[in-house]
């Protein structure tokens, strides 16, 4: 693994030669702690417990260039775009801030949404807590991400404030080989509330590696509804780390939605610090092929009167493998917790396979917790039952799969984004012919 | 419209059904009634084209084509309906998707035009309207936390909606009290005409005071062993099953 190591030291040292002196202090300390421990750690292996079910060979046995200059304009992305949603749109290419592509008015009411790869030594000076303290997770991939700190997406939301359109995020992949490493910040201000859409796409049969970081921090009383939506094409990897922090009575709604991406690990760890706090968690991963969705959870239940509500629903066909690992830690102050976990799944074909390991920590002594997972095939009562109304086989086993991830997909509540969605799962999964709209 | 010669069925290797002969014309309505373990459900089962059980001898004749040979869709789709003992809970799937599908394959394999959204949910009012069914439901997963009134109601509904040529309905009055099945036989009474036929799988006599067969069979041991009019019900609900208990002895 050392030539693997120094194949991204190395471009971390002609990068930091070319960028440190226009950086603030800060920034520089947190990138030289970060590159020292991806020195020492490097890639996780199956050696490690939390990547034992996840093989990164075909991301270590790659030599990603690390895309460090600007991005050239002239790529046509119309086909990455949900032409119905009205947002604020930031778009980044490679891991590159593209203005061009963007649709970003010169101010927005109540947000501050900037690019971390452009901004101004005044603007580091207001830079957001989340970015400048570090509270990343730490593994080999957010090590090298927060090394790098190349470019990303820091939006600030104004206390009391609410956006008035979703602030949506694309991040596409276009170059061949190219190791995209956006380092995105999210800090919401006391009572604000923001929906925010991450998007994750890339040109088809490219190879390229995702790997992503994401702080969020909301204050007293702010809202945030967040929406992680993975369709990048099947030969190219994606490696996502979310952490946010929680203050009192606030809510942070997160929604995984992955159908694309030959290898996809989702590292999100909620903590719940202040009383009040409540986090929903929902997750859909619908695969086929060799395609591999690893989604890591942890919820953290730090204080007292927090709730925790998490669903992640699957549909495995043909030779696809999923993980799921969900672990919720209720620590010994965090009295009357209530937190529920469950993870459903849907296998069609035999040579789908799926872990799923559920992990309660509980250290209090008064708490609800429940979790569950099933994993089930079509039923069989069922379809015939559709069938003897006059359905086709292939059509009801597709409308009974789309049932099955029904609830998860009816909270994804902009309905653009929701529609697009429902079009992509059929395209990938169902046969072509089944309308899925229920007039 | 039905003709079944000599039909011999079973489950996992055990033998349900020994010889069914039925003759059902067009327009008549016809009474099956039997003990449990009778075979009556089994019955219905193997006309909807289920396919856990295995014909081993005989054979049905729908509309002069061998039944046994279809698939079940395209035996709905042929006018073929089972309304279900038990009808199954389809969360994700609302009862609304559910009907615009049926009516709409149906329509196609007939041959005639499928029917838009509006002219659909005009003629579904209609007919939700005819089994007293609140429009709500028409928006809820099919038959999810319906109750069991409701849930028969819902097949009388797919029913009048798809106007079968043959009805099946598999014990539709179990578990409903007096006012649903009322509500359940005035559907089915509106639905009867000289072009439908029915079968009734009962258990109980009580679904034939408001549903007047035409012929009564009594299943015993997977045969008929007993064949009359109306006035047949009334005799077996006079003499109990233990009479037929004695009649299959003979």
């Amino acid at each position: 693994m050392t030539d693997i190591i120094d194949h991204y030291v190395d471009q971390y040292i002609a990068d930091s030669a070319r960028t440190s002196a226009s950086l603030p202090d800060w920034l520089c300390a947190q990138k030289e702690s970060a590159i020292s421990q991806f020195k020492e750690s490097g890639f996780p292996t199956l050696k490690d417990e939390d990547w034992r079910y996840t093989s990164l060979k075909s991301v270590v046995s790659k030599f990603f260039e690390v895309k460090v200059d600007e991005t050239s304009g002239s790529a046509d992305l119309s086909e990455f775009l949900i032409s119905e949603l009205d947002s604020y749109r930031m778009v980044f290419i490679d891991g590159r801030f593209s203005q061009q592509h963007s649709n970003l008015p010169d101010a927005v009411t109540g947000g501050d949404i900037t690019a971390l790869g452009s901004m101004t030594t005044a603007e580091f000076e207001h830079a957001p807590q989340a970015l400048t303290q570090d509270q990343t997770t730490k593994h080999g991939f957010s090590a090298l991400n927060v090394a790098f700190s190349s470019d990303g997406y820091v939006i600030q939301v104004a206390d009391n404030t609410k956006l008035d359109k979703p602030v949506e995020i694309l991040f596409v992949s276009l170059s061949e080989n190219t190791a995209a490493l956006p380092r995105n910040v999210i800090q919401m201000g006391n009572y604000s509330q923001a929906e925010l859409i991450e998007r994750h796409v890339s040109k088809n049969g490219l190879s390229a590696l995702n790997n992503s970081t994401c702080q969020v921090d909301i204050a007293e009383g702010g809202k945030l509804d967040y929406y992680l939506v993975e369709t990048m094409s099947n030969s190219a990897t994606q490696v996502t780390s979310l952490n946010a922090e929680l203050a009192k009575d606030s809510t942070f709604s997160c929604r995984t939605l992955t159908l694309g991406g030959g290898l996809v690990r989702n590292n999100l760890t909620v903590s719940l610090n202040q009383p009040g706090a409540h986090c929903d968690m929902l997750g859909l991963y619908s695969i086929a092929g060799k395609q591999h969705v690893d989604n890591h959870t942890n919820v953290i239940h730090a204080a007292p009167h927090c709730t925790s509500n998490e669903l992640y629903k699957g549909v495995l066909d043909q030779r696809s493998r999923a993980v799921f690992h969900g672990r919720i830690k209720v620590e010994q102050d965090a009295q009357k917790t209530d937190a529920v976990q469950s993870n459903n799944n849907l296998l069609l074909s035999a040579n789908a396979e799926i872990d799923t390991k559920p992990q309660l920590e509980i250290y209090a002594d008064d708490v609800k917790c429940a979790h569950g997972a099933t994993v089930g095939q079509i039923d069989e009562t069922s379809l015939f039952y559709l069938r003897s109304r006059g359905i086709d086989e292939t059509d009801a086993r597709s409308l009974l799969t789309f049932a099955f991830v029904n609830d998860v997909m009816e909270q994804v509540e902009v309905e653009a984004l929701r529609e697009s969605l429902s079009t992509e799962l059929a395209a990938r999964l169902i046969d072509e012919n089944v309308s899925l709209s229920v007039s | 419209m039905l003709s079944i010669k000599n039909l011999h069925a079973s489950i996992d290797g055990k033998r349900i059904l020994n010889g069914i002969n039925l003759e059902v014309g067009t327009g008549e309505v016809h009474a099956i009634m039997g003990p449990n373990g009778s075979g009556k459900s089994t019955l219905a089962s193997v006309l909807a084209g289920r396919d856990n059980y295995e014909v081993t001898e005989g054979n049905v004749i729908y509309k002069d084509q061998d039944l046994l040979e279809m698939e079940p869709e395209i035996r709905a789709r042929e006018g073929v309906f089972l309304a279900f003992q038990y009808p199954v809970e389809i969360p994700g799937v609302t009862n609304m998707y559910l009907l615009k599908a049926a009516i709409n394959a149906v329509k196609k394999h007939q041959g005639q035009d499928e029917l838009d959204a509006r002219e659909f949910l005009k003629l579904i009012k209609e007919k939700a309207a005819m089994v007293e069914m609140k429009q709500e439901f028409l928006y809820r997963s099919v038959n999810e936390g319906f109750s069991g009134g409701e849930k028969k109601r819902n097949e009388i509904l797919q029913m009048a909606l798809l106007e079968p040529y043959l009805s099946i309905l598999d014990e539709t009055d179990s578990g409903l009290d007096i006012d649903a099945l009322k509500i359940v036989a005035k559907g089915v009474n509106l639905i009867r005409s000289e072009q439908r036929s029915m079968v009734l799988v009962t258990h109980y006599q009580r679904l034939l005071d408001y549903i007047v067969p035409d012929y009564v069979h009594v299943l015993a041991g997977g045969k008929i062993i007993r064949s009359g009019g109306k006035e047949l019900a009334l005799e077996l609900e006079e003499k109990g099953y233990g009479w037929i208990d004695e009649l299959a002895a003979a």
